[in-house]
């Protein structure tokens, strides 16, 4: 594989990654429906 | 003649030595008090500086005969592999054992970024998801752009990815790429590039000012930042670093590291964060600038491509600064132009917090009611998660270059 196609490919592996792990915590923020009800485990301020 | 060369090994033996050597060592003492000094003034950054400079002053100024008639020192020697001679050089050299259990692991790298985990508050990224992921893709250009022009170059591939890696501006992740990817090279390309973080703080401010006209430096920006519990977060986070584990495990240790210390941090647990905010975090960049200051020794770093190592480094970290502000301009753009100041793209370089305060500054020197502090740290953080992914794909690819 020549090195800009790797680096292409890197490239747009790293975004598409980036952007369904920020696709994860944005789905996560909406089914959670930001809650805001806490456990022992920590204390919001 | 002879007795003062023994009685003075240290200034003995820059008679001895090869003379490119002994002018390399007296040129790297110069610079290593240069350094310390800099980094005294906060010019440069000092907890990173003022260790290394003297590190780099004590192992060139620090050298004996040793038995066999060669020349050496007594802090460590970082091209020992052997097993045995290793184990005989631990009980002479006193940082070799913190060099081989905690440098050249990158246990040290994975120490810094577990306290740079701890710092960092993920509600910023909450709070603007789409844009600081964008602007942190963007700001990775720099990366895969020096990659190319390392192979270019005449750098090997692997050799190529370790360089490359200073575009993602994030030292422990420089240390942990090169470390995988090319060990021969780590120590000039984790010098290199600490060098260069310490002076983005000056560089990156005239790159903001070159390319976003000061009317568009004085915006301000109206940041809504939502409610979002901390059981939330510890949720986010939690699934975050399974999921990116799950797909890049060769960057595990460094991912792990990082949201561990963002896990104590929403958790509340007091005492934990108090020890990885400060014990940890200090105590790996106090080694951390040492090692590195005492890995500059002339004979560890004449290699021939240190020069491209060179040119390489400031073109990445220059590549990420600019590529990162025309993020910030695309999404202004896309913003329609509204309540968004494009300087927030410099943010996206991983430089935490550093970048997101030059950001901040930019705006601040032009309109002092401007705050973009939050957007910024919002790209700051997103950038360092987008750059521990590049290492990631980089490392787990690097066979598909290598054939």
């Amino acid at each position: 594989m020549g090195v800009v196609a790797y680096a292409g490919m890197a490239y747009g592996l790293t975004a598409v990654i980036s952007l369904a792990v920020i696709g994860l915590i944005v789905i996560m923020d909406k089914v959670m429906g930001k809650g805001n009800t806490e456990d022992e485990g920590g204390t919001d301020e | 003649m002879e007795m003062l060369i023994k009685l003075f090994p240290g200034i003995g033996s820059l008679f001895v030595q090869d003379p490119v050597i002994a002018g390399s060592r007296i040129v790297l003492i110069v610079l290593g008090f240069v350094l310390a000094y800099y980094g005294y003034k906060r010019t440069l950054e000092p907890l990173i500086m003022v260790p290394m400079g003297i590190g780099m002053i004590c192992i060139n100024a620090s050298v004996l005969f040793l038995a066999n008639g060669q020349t050496g020192t007594l802090f460590l020697d970082p091209l020992i592999s052997d097993p045995n001679q290793l184990m005989n050089i631990m009980q002479v050299n006193f940082l070799q054992p913190i060099y081989n259990f905690t440098f050249s692991n990158s246990l040290v790298a994975c120490m810094v970024f577990l306290g740079v985990g701890a710092m960092c508050e993920i509600g910023f990224i909450v709070a603007n998801p789409w844009v600081s992921i964008i602007i942190a893709i963007f700001a990775e250009a720099g990366t895969f752009a020096t990659l190319i022009l390392g192979v270019w170059l005449g750098l090997a591939p692997n050799e190529a990815i370790a360089v490359a890696s200073i575009g993602g501006a994030d030292g422990p992740m420089v240390l942990f790429t090169s470390l995988m990817a090319a060990p021969d090279l780590f120590v000039p390309i984790s010098v290199i590039a600490y060098l260069y973080l310490s002076l983005t703080y000056a560089g990156y401010p005239w790159i903001v000012k070159w390319m976003v006209p000061k009317k568009y430096r004085a915006m301000d920006i109206i940041a809504d930042m939502p409610e979002v519990s901390k059981k939330s977060k510890f949720i986010f986070i939690v699934i975050s670093c399974g999921v990116l584990c799950l797909l890049l495990p060769m960057g595990g240790p460094l991912i792990m590291s990082f949201f561990l210390g963002m896990a104590i941090k929403e958790s509340g647990i007091v005492p934990y964060q108090e020890l990885v905010e400060n014990t940890v975090l200090y105590m790996a960049t106090l080694l951390l600038g040492l090692l590195l200051g005492c890995l500059c020794e002339a004979s560890t770093l004449l290699n021939g491509k240190v020069f491209i190592i060179v040119a390489l480094g400031i073109f990445a970290l220059a590549v990420s600064g600019v590529v990162g502000v025309i993020g910030g301009w695309v999404v202004y753009w896309f913003k329609g132009g509204k309540n968004f100041n494009p300087v927030v793209g410099i943010a996206g370089v991983s430089c935490v917090p550093s970048t997101a305060k030059i950001a901040q500054h930019a705006a601040e020197d032009e309109n002092p009611f401007a705050v973009v502090l939050p957007v910024a740290m919002g790209a700051n953080v997103a950038g360092v998660i987008v750059s521990a992914v590049a290492c990631g794909v980089l490392i787990s690819t690097i066979d598909m270059i290598m054939k």
